[in-house]
């Protein structure tokens, strides 16, 4: 279970060699080899309107982004990782899903989009779209963000992201891959934080006996996941709240200080998945904590 | 001069030309003219497409006998940025079209309505609601259904191969549009022949027969005939091409079949050995179902009549909103039925039909007053044109050899527009169509032909040309510049193939 090659995608936006850096730390725990991804939109290069394509420009681009990843591959090499680069034109996010296929990576590593102060989202449909599609894991990397809290603008820089990781869990089986792959953050992980939120809409006209029982089971719940991650030699702690499910993991996630949110993928359907979204991707969307989502 | 200052100044030239006291006299002349001789129309209802368009509208009832002929000149520059852009400033055109498109549509749209105010509304409104919108709706639907469709398998590009994917492609092209038929042949095409050397006249040929000629039986098949149709050319007309178009595919193939097997014989190739072996299937198959829908949506807005429905002071057929609805509606459930991955295999892509969208608002936009004054016949200021071009063997060849290095569509409906200015300037458009298919018909078999076929001579005729051209260079087929292409294939094979039917037909 532990990740052992990565694809690492880059537009090459700001930070992103920083995004990188985070990610080699996951040497220590059998990080061997990352494949560096650039994907030119063939949008940028192809179909220029009653012209053709501009191969000039595609050669240009491609030289750069190799330029670019062979100074990176010269700080992942000093680290004792093995890289190699993927600079292809095409739609980014089939793309990435292809690559990674054919390269039988573990995890897949995307940036976070740009956030303008009208934004309130992280990431871009691209990415909503690989985390929805993916069969491994997905991080979606979020260097320095931005983002409000109790009427502040705050600045969060996310560096040693896997210090203090938060594992959302809803008892799916998604979320019981989603621990077994905590497995793999051995030796960098300090605490693992073990959370699950009742969702008001679940005990919704519900009686107090009711309510009590579901929350002792979900405290039983909760313990046997905290054992089964020390049983690997790690810590964990545990946490249980109530309310909205998006909203109260972005807070457990900042009261405890979490370093980055772990969960199982949880779209249902194609309607929830395309239309409405899952809670995975709306914490991957929301949360300024880089989210690492567990097929 | 920087661009944008450049732009500025071009737009305030055009604002102080039109609102200058000579056009504005001329314009309350014909005001007070109109008022007193506006004619009525026989239904008395402002039918689509009138000749006497705004005279219900309150607007200016001949604006075509008052609009000088300088205001052609957006549509002119619109055209002409089309053409020399993408081949002097292939980067700058590339991120910027749709600014330009917006550009030339400004030059012409703000001294128009600050000028003709009502009937200036009226006159963008109507083109916009009766011609854009349900050219864009079927050219969306057709190339997301097509888009729905991919051709797998390991073919092999032996001459006899590469002909039948031609005339396949051909046959295609009338019933899933030219783009919608390129599209899905283009790739199987381009594979099945990976391995040999020269495939650039395949490329071409492609282009020849499937990008346009093979388009030219339905008002499905090329953009120009559905703007045919939507003034009132009736679906299955467009048949009478047919001996025009077999004549011409049939010298095209056996001109191609000899050339493949000279090279092919030539290039001595073999497959290569250790090339893995898929067999042939097509999927996404129930989109051809949403085809048939397409078809049956645009013969059904022909067939019935629900009356007539006021939008914005426009009049528009109820079974026109009905087909342009149901087109929506088929793409829609096209885009809901086909898995994401069958498209992305199929290299799916939007930019293409967003293109087509930015520039053909500029294109409509701006082609307003060349459209008015040919309607005018010869109380326009293009009356010169209307008395030279007479012939039909003139409309053929004048509106082929514009089409051939303007987009084929606009040319198309400015000469439909100058041939009903000729035989019967005065008619509504309803009473001009149905004598112009019948008594003259040569006239608009020559202009359908010209705008079809000739859209291939060169890579900006016809929308799909430079869409094959960019994906052949994309997977590494070298094609030949935008004079290459004319000079080296279409002077050499297409100019003499119409010359024939010229001869034979016209």
């Amino acid at each position: 279970m532990i990740f052992k090659k990565v694809l690492f995608h880059t537009h090459f936006r700001e930070l992103a060699l920083n995004s990188l850096k985070t990610i080699l730390e996951l040497k220590n725990t059998g990080l061997e080899s990352i494949v560096l991804t650039h994907i030119i939109p063939r949008d940028h290069v192809s179909f220029v309107p009653y012209g053709g394509y501009l191969k000039e420009t595609e050669t240009q681009l491609k030289a750069e982004a190799r330029m670019r990843f062979e100074d990176w591959q010269e700080l992942i090499a000093q680290q004792g990782i093995e890289s190699h680069i993927r600079i292809e034109v095409g739609a980014p996010n089939a793309e990435i899903l292809t690559i990674a296929e054919k390269e039988n990576v573990d995890l897949i590593v995307i940036g976070r989009k740009k956030r303008t102060l009208m934004q309130k989202v992280y990431v871009g449909s691209h990415i909503m779209d690989i985390l929805r599609r993916s069969h491994v894991p997905v991080l979606i990397s979020k260097y320095m963000v931005q983002f409000e809290w109790e009427n502040d603008q705050l600045t969060r820089t996310n560096d040693h992201i896997f210090e203090r990781p938060m594992l959302a869990t809803d008892w799916s089986q998604p979320s019981e891959n989603a621990r077994q792959r905590m497995s793999a953050l051995k030796g960098l992980a300090k605490t693992i934080l073990v959370v699950h939120v009742i969702d008001t809409k679940l005990t919704k006209g519900m009686n107090r006996d009711k309510r009590t029982e579901i929350e002792k089971e979900s405290k039983k719940r909760l313990e046997n996941y905290c054992r089964k991650i020390e049983q690997f030699g790690m810590n964990a702690e545990q946490h249980l709240s109530a309310g909205k499910t998006v909203q109260e993991l972005i807070r457990l996630s900042r009261d405890h200080k979490a370093s980055m949110i772990v969960m199982g993928k949880t779209g249902k359907d194609w309607f929830h998945e395309y239309w409405l979204g899952g809670v995975s991707h709306q914490i991957a969307e929301l949360s300024e904590l880089p989210v690492l989502v567990v097929p | 001069m920087r661009f944008p200052k450049a732009m500025a100044v071009l737009l305030f030239l055009f604002c102080f030309l039109f609102w200058s006291p000579s056009m504005i006299a001329e314009t309350h002349a014909s005001d007070t003219a109109n008022v007193e001789h506006a004619p009525e129309s026989p239904n008395g209802s402002a039918d689509h497409g009138s000749m006497q368009t705004s005279s219900h509208t309150g607007g200016h009832a001949n604006l075509g006998e008052v609009l000088p002929l300088w205001s052609c000149v957006p549509f002119a520059c619109m055209l002409l940025s089309i053409a020399l852009l993408p081949l002097l400033l292939p980067n700058f055109w590339h991120h910027h079209f749709g600014k330009v498109s917006a550009f030339w549509a400004a030059v012409l749209g703000i001294p128009f309505l600050w000028v003709f105010k009502g009937g200036a509304v009226y006159e963008i409104l109507h083109i916009i609601l009766v011609d854009y919108v349900p050219f864009i709706i079927l050219l969306w639907s057709l190339y997301t259904v097509s888009g729905g469709i991919l051709l797998r398998g390991s073919l092999r590009g032996t001459p006899v191969l590469n002909t039948i994917i031609l005339i396949i492609g051909a046959l295609l092209a009338s019933w899933m549009g030219t783009t919608g038929a390129a599209m899905l042949l283009i790739r199987p095409f381009l594979r099945a022949n990976n391995y040999r050397k020269n495939r650039t006249f395949m490329v071409v040929f492609f282009i020849f027969l499937v990008a346009n000629i093979g388009g030219s039986l339905t008002p499905l098949g090329d953009p120009p005939l559905f703007l045919g149709y939507l003034h009132g050319v009736t679906f299955f007309w467009t048949f009478k091409i047919m001996p025009h178009m077999l004549t011409v595919s049939v010298i095209l193939l056996i001109i191609y079949f000899f050339m493949d097997t000279y090279h092919y014989r030539k290039e001595s190739v073999s497959v290569p050995a250790d090339e893995a072996k898929e067999p042939l299937k097509i999927e996404g198959t129930y989109n051809f179902l949403f085809l048939g829908g397409v078809v049956g949506s645009v013969l059904m807005s022909g067939m019935v009549d629900l009356g007539e429905i006021n939008i914005l002071g426009i009049h528009r057929a109820i079974q026109d909103w009905l087909r342009d609805g149901l087109l929506v509606l088929l793409g829609v459930a096209s885009l809901i039925a086909t898995p994401i991955k069958l498209r992305e295999d199929n290299e799916f892509t939007w930019f293409p039909i967003i293109e087509v969208a930015y520039l053909f608002i500029g294109i409509f936009i701006t082609m307003i007053p060349c459209l008015l004054i040919l309607k005018a016949g010869t109380h326009g200021d293009l009356a010169f044109l209307i008395n030279t071009v007479e012939k039909p063997y003139h409309y053929f060849w004048v509106t082929g050899a514009l089409s051939s290095f303007l987009d084929n569509a606009p040319t198309y409906l400015t000469f439909f527009n100058t041939a009903l200015g000729s035989f019967y300037s005065g008619l509504t458009e309803a009473q001009a169509v149905p004598l112009l298919m019948t008594e003259n018909a040569i006239y608009l078999k020559a202009i359908s032909a010209g705008a079809v076929f000739f859209g291939a001579c060169s890579y900006i005729g016809n929308a799909p040309n430079f869409m094959v051209r960019s994906i052949a260079e994309e997977t590494g087929t070298p094609m030949p510049s935008f004079f290459g292409y004319i000079l080296k294939y279409s002077v050499i094979y297409l100019v003499p193939t119409f010359a024939i039917v010229s001869l034979i037909f016209f």
